[in-house]
């Protein structure tokens, strides 16, 4: 790419460009700084060599997330959750107050290895007790988390100490067991990655961790609302909506896993890659063999469960990934409104006038241009709004987000994929129709 | 037919002048300076010509005033009946006729007698009871006087609710606008296929009801004016005046109450006075009454007889003699007549003191209505309207945010000009409890008219299951 059409697919992406940055820098600061995670290119922001935790592995990467500090004591991990109510942003323009872990939703992630002992301790900093469940972490029953049964819970302002081997290694969560419909309704939900003291199958390159999850959050209001339970308009990807997902960068050629969890409330998620081919290489409950892994291009992710998936992108490109539910891939849409499309509305309109000057009709066509129309909402709102894109408004927006694969990741890797000639959909050539015998009366 | 015309005609022109220092002092008292000089020698069934250039402009409450105060018939009609008390005034005052007979008497020495007779205490006592009829007419002035700040009062409260039927009617036609629109956007749906048969036919039944009452404030307007019209005496082509705008907002801040509002309404109070004028009219009919009572009925005479010249030997022919006739007020002094009269005054008396306890708790309900009306229609035009407006801005933001539909923009419409709605009752509330106080200082209590139910208005939504 050269300097004039950098700056030029530069402007277009501004928002996406910058917001990765400054994700990934206040991800640093907000966790108290995680392990370094290796070099990174200084004018985009983006590893260009994944950091390793063991010598085959690297790091998982939690987009527009951390990964959770640990010290070791003796022959102990130890980290430290801090429960709290905070203003997250789900993207520029959304800001809702949220709980979550050290100030963030999801929680940093749990990196550990297998067999490592973990003591963790919890702070509750909420307004209500709390406790922590490993979720598919097989451990002693009274570090299990949940409050009555196996712990006293945890009142605001104490904290406990949770303390367990890593035995097995897999993607696992964590989450409250105290009123856990209102407290992961507001956003209370983590990644955990134990890694096999020793690496399994092929060699991964990137490792990324995706928390799903979904919220109710009225437009223009600035909390969650945890009683809802079935109509969810705020889909995220690591707590965050598109367009303030941060995209996943990876190489042509190399191998990619990519662990989703999901701890919406009521709702399961297939997740569907375009370009890609996977195969689902576990689940909280273990490994999949080889044998039982099949190809496949959407994964569904049921409620509280994990799955992993695998797979090695062969096209260089800009990738959408996103959950395939229609209604997943749009920010605070609403429903309780009428069906417009194909409604002429001339008389409707000249009489709404008289009543409301501001009124215009919408949706008569269609809404996919909802995203651009300038007209006044409510603050704090992102309602049908999608991001912007190489070649004009992305109308989706949600659980959205992009896997920039990249010959080169070093390079680059923060802009819009640059396609080769002729390699774009365009406008049809009216007399190539014409030779290819397609009539276009 | 025509001499007895005449006659009443005659008559009023002896008390013309008479009616004109009564309606000055009609004027002084009910402070209205626009009240009209009755004419004196007619009664024209012709409004003033004064009323037509009135009536060129714009109606205000204060000329609709004044156009009463010209051509209120009955309000003429009373001032014409202060000359009934003047009469009876002026009859009392009268002094007795003498009496004269004369009788022939062929029968006897005499040919002819002439006998004249004059009542003494008849023409004592006129100067009493002309005393005594005196105050009766001061209380027939005050009578008028009062009729006067009932009727600026009641025209004020008619012209009002004429201001408000406009506003109410000018909302209502909105509203209907906006049923009208909810039936347009279910037919655009309807024809796209997008609802059913049953939501466009319930978006019809409504707004079909919306006009039905706007139908209906459409008669309220008109007989609000047509109370009017009878009010300010107009017929014909004087019935097609207009009205300057809708209804003043209420002033901002506090409401302005005189301090002692019961002393204030004492003092000021014409219909306390016009009492204490029949009490004072019945206790000198009383004294009148117990004084003839007392007094002998005296009458004296003198006489003349003319004799017969041939049979009598005196040489005048013409004897004259005098005498005097008297009863003795030993058994009808008058006592039960008496008795009547004091009792009507005892029972006056307690109705006195029984208007001013009257006046007194009217005074304060007065103050209570005008304080209450103006804090409900301060809340109105100052905090509900606008949070209404509010309710309909964000309901337009949402609505670009695609979490509303149109029905839901109309429900918000109609809801804020429900509100302005409810709004107009609650300054209409005020103005009247505003004239009433006015009226209260200007001498009269009125009675204020329970709140209008069958004049506000209440679009239902419940009619229409949005969707």
């Amino acid at each position: 790419m050269d300097r004039r059409r950098f700056i030029k697919a530069g402007s277009m992406l501004a928002a996406g460009a910058v917001l990765t940055k400054s994700t990934l820098a206040r991800a640093q600061d907000e966790a108290g700084g995680p392990e370094p995670l290796g070099d990174r290119d200084a004018a985009e922001g983006v590893p260009s060599r994944a950091p390793r935790i063991t010598n085959e592995q690297p790091h998982v990467l939690t987009p527009n997330g951390a990964t959770l500090p640990l010290r070791t004591v003796g022959n102990v991990r130890v980290g430290h959750l801090i429960a709290s109510s905070f203003e997250h942003e789900f993207a520029p323009g959304l800001k809702a107050q949220c709980w979550g872990y050290n100030h963030r939703t999801p929680g940093p992630t749990l990196e550990a290895v297998e067999g490592e002992r973990l003591r963790i301790y919890v702070t509750n900093r909420l307004s209500e007790p709390t406790t922590v469940h490993w979720h598919g972490v097989i451990l002693p029953n009274g570090m299990d988390g949940v409050a009555g049964l196996t712990q006293r819970a945890i009142p605001p302002g104490e904290t406990f100490m949770y303390e367990f081997t890593a035995r097995y290694p897999g993607t696992f969560m964590y989450h409250p067991h105290f009123d856990e419909m209102t407290q992961i309704a507001l956003g209370m939900t983590g990644m955990i990655v134990v890694h096999p003291r020793r690496a399994r199958g092929p060699r991964v390159q990137r490792d990324f961790v995706l928390m799903t999850h979904e919220w109710r959050l009225d437009v223009g209001a600035r909390r969650p609302d945890p009683l809802e339970m079935t109509d969810f308009n705020v889909l995220t990807f690591n707590s965050r909506t598109f367009p303030g997902t941060e995209p996943l960068l990876m190489g042509r050629g190399e191998r990619v896993r990519i662990r989703f969890g999901n701890l919406s409330p009521m709702s399961h998620h297939p997740i569907h890659l375009h370009g890609m081919s996977f195969a689902t290489t576990a689940t909280d409950g273990g490994y999949i063999p080889r044998s039982a892994q099949v190809p496949n291009t959407t994964v569904l992710v049921p409620v509280g469960s994990t799955r992993v998936i695998e797979f090695v992108p062969e096209q260089s490109g800009d990738w959408a990934m996103h959950c395939h539910m229609t209604h997943h891939v749009m920010t605070q849409m609403g429903h309780g409104i009428p069906n417009m499309i194909g409604t002429q509305t001339s008389d409707l309109d000249t009489r709404m006038r008289r009543i409301e000057p501001r009124y215009m009709t919408m949706a008569q066509d269609g809404m996919g241009s909802m995203g651009e129309m300038k007209m006044p909402i409510p603050k704090n709102s992102l309602p049908m709004r999608g991001g912007p894109g190489p070649f004009g408004n992305i109308d989706m927006g949600g659980m959205f987000t992009i896997l920039k694969v990249r010959d080169s990741p070093m390079k680059g890797t923060g802009l819009w994929y640059s396609h080769p000639q002729g390699t774009v959909a365009g406008p049809a050539d009216a007399s190539q129709m014409r030779a290819d015998g397609i009539e276009t009366t | 037919m025509a001499a007895a015309l005449g006659g009443m005609v005659m008559n009023a022109a002896c008390v013309s002048s008479s009616i004109r220092s009564d309606t000055d002092r009609v004027r002084e008292l009910s402070r209205m300076e626009h009240l009209a000089d009755v004419p004196e020698s007619e009664v024209d069934p012709v409004s003033s010509p004064e009323v037509g250039a009135m009536l060129s402009k714009p109606l205000t409450a204060k000329s609709a005033v004044k156009l009463a105060l010209l051509n209120n018939r009955e309000l003429r009609a009373k001032l014409r009946m202060m000359g009934v008390s003047r009469g009876r005034l002026k009859q009392a005052g009268l002094l007795p006729n003498p009496e004269a007979e004369i009788e022939l008497l062929p029968e006897q020495d005499s040919d002819i007698e002439l006998r004249l007779e004059y009542d003494i205490t008849g023409a004592l006592l006129a100067p009493m009871r002309s005393r005594a009829f005196e105050p009766a007419l001061d209380a027939a002035r005050y009578e008028t006087a009062i009729a006067v700040v009932e009727l600026g009062y009641m025209v004020r409260v008619q012209f009002y609710r004429v201001q408000a039927q406009e506003a109410r009617l000018a909302i209502a036609q909105q509203m209907l606008d906006a049923y009208a629109a909810g039936r347009e956007a279910a037919i655009a749906l309807r024809k796209a296929g997008n609802v059913r048969e049953l939501d466009l036919a319930q978006h019809e039944v409504a707004y079909e009801k919306a006009r039905i009452l706007v139908a209906e404030l459409e008669l309220g307007r008109m007989n609000a004016r047509e109370a009017l019209h009878r009010l300010l005496g107009l017929y014909g082509p004087e019935t097609a005046w207009s009205v300057q705008g809708y209804l003043d907002p209420v002033p901002a801040g506090t409401v302005s109450v005189p301090e002692h509002i019961e002393t204030q309404a004492l003092k000021h109070s014409l219909e306390l006075t016009q009492r204490r004028h029949e009490l004072e009219s019945l206790a000198r009919r009383a004294g009148v009454k117990d004084t003839a009572g007392w007094l002998p009925d005296v009458a004296v005479d003198v006489h003349a007889l003319k004799s017969d010249a041939e049979s009598t030997p005196v040489r005048e022919s013409w004897r004259f003699g005098a005498g005097v006739r008297f009863s003795v007020p030993i058994f009808d002094r008058s006592q039960g007549e008496v008795l009547e009269l004091e009792s009507k005054f005892s029972a006056q008396l307690e109705r006195y003191y029984g208007l001013a306890v009257d006046v007194r708790s009217m005074a304060r309900q007065a103050r209570a209505e005008l304080e209450s009306a103006h804090a409900r229609a301060a809340q109105y035009l100052r905090v509900i309207v606008p949070a209404q407006r509010r309710v309909t801005d964000q309901v337009m933001l949402q609505y670009n945010a695609m979490q509303v539909g149109v029905f839901d923009v109309l429900r918000a419409s109609r809801e804020r000009l429900q509100v302005e709605l409810d709004s107009v009752d609650a300054q209409l509330a005020y103005w009247k409890a505003h004239a009433a106080l006015r009226a209260l200082l200007a001498g009269v209590a009125v009675a204020q008219p329970s709140e209008e139910v069958a004049t506000s208005v209440s679009f239902s939504d419940e009619r229409v299951e949005e969707h």
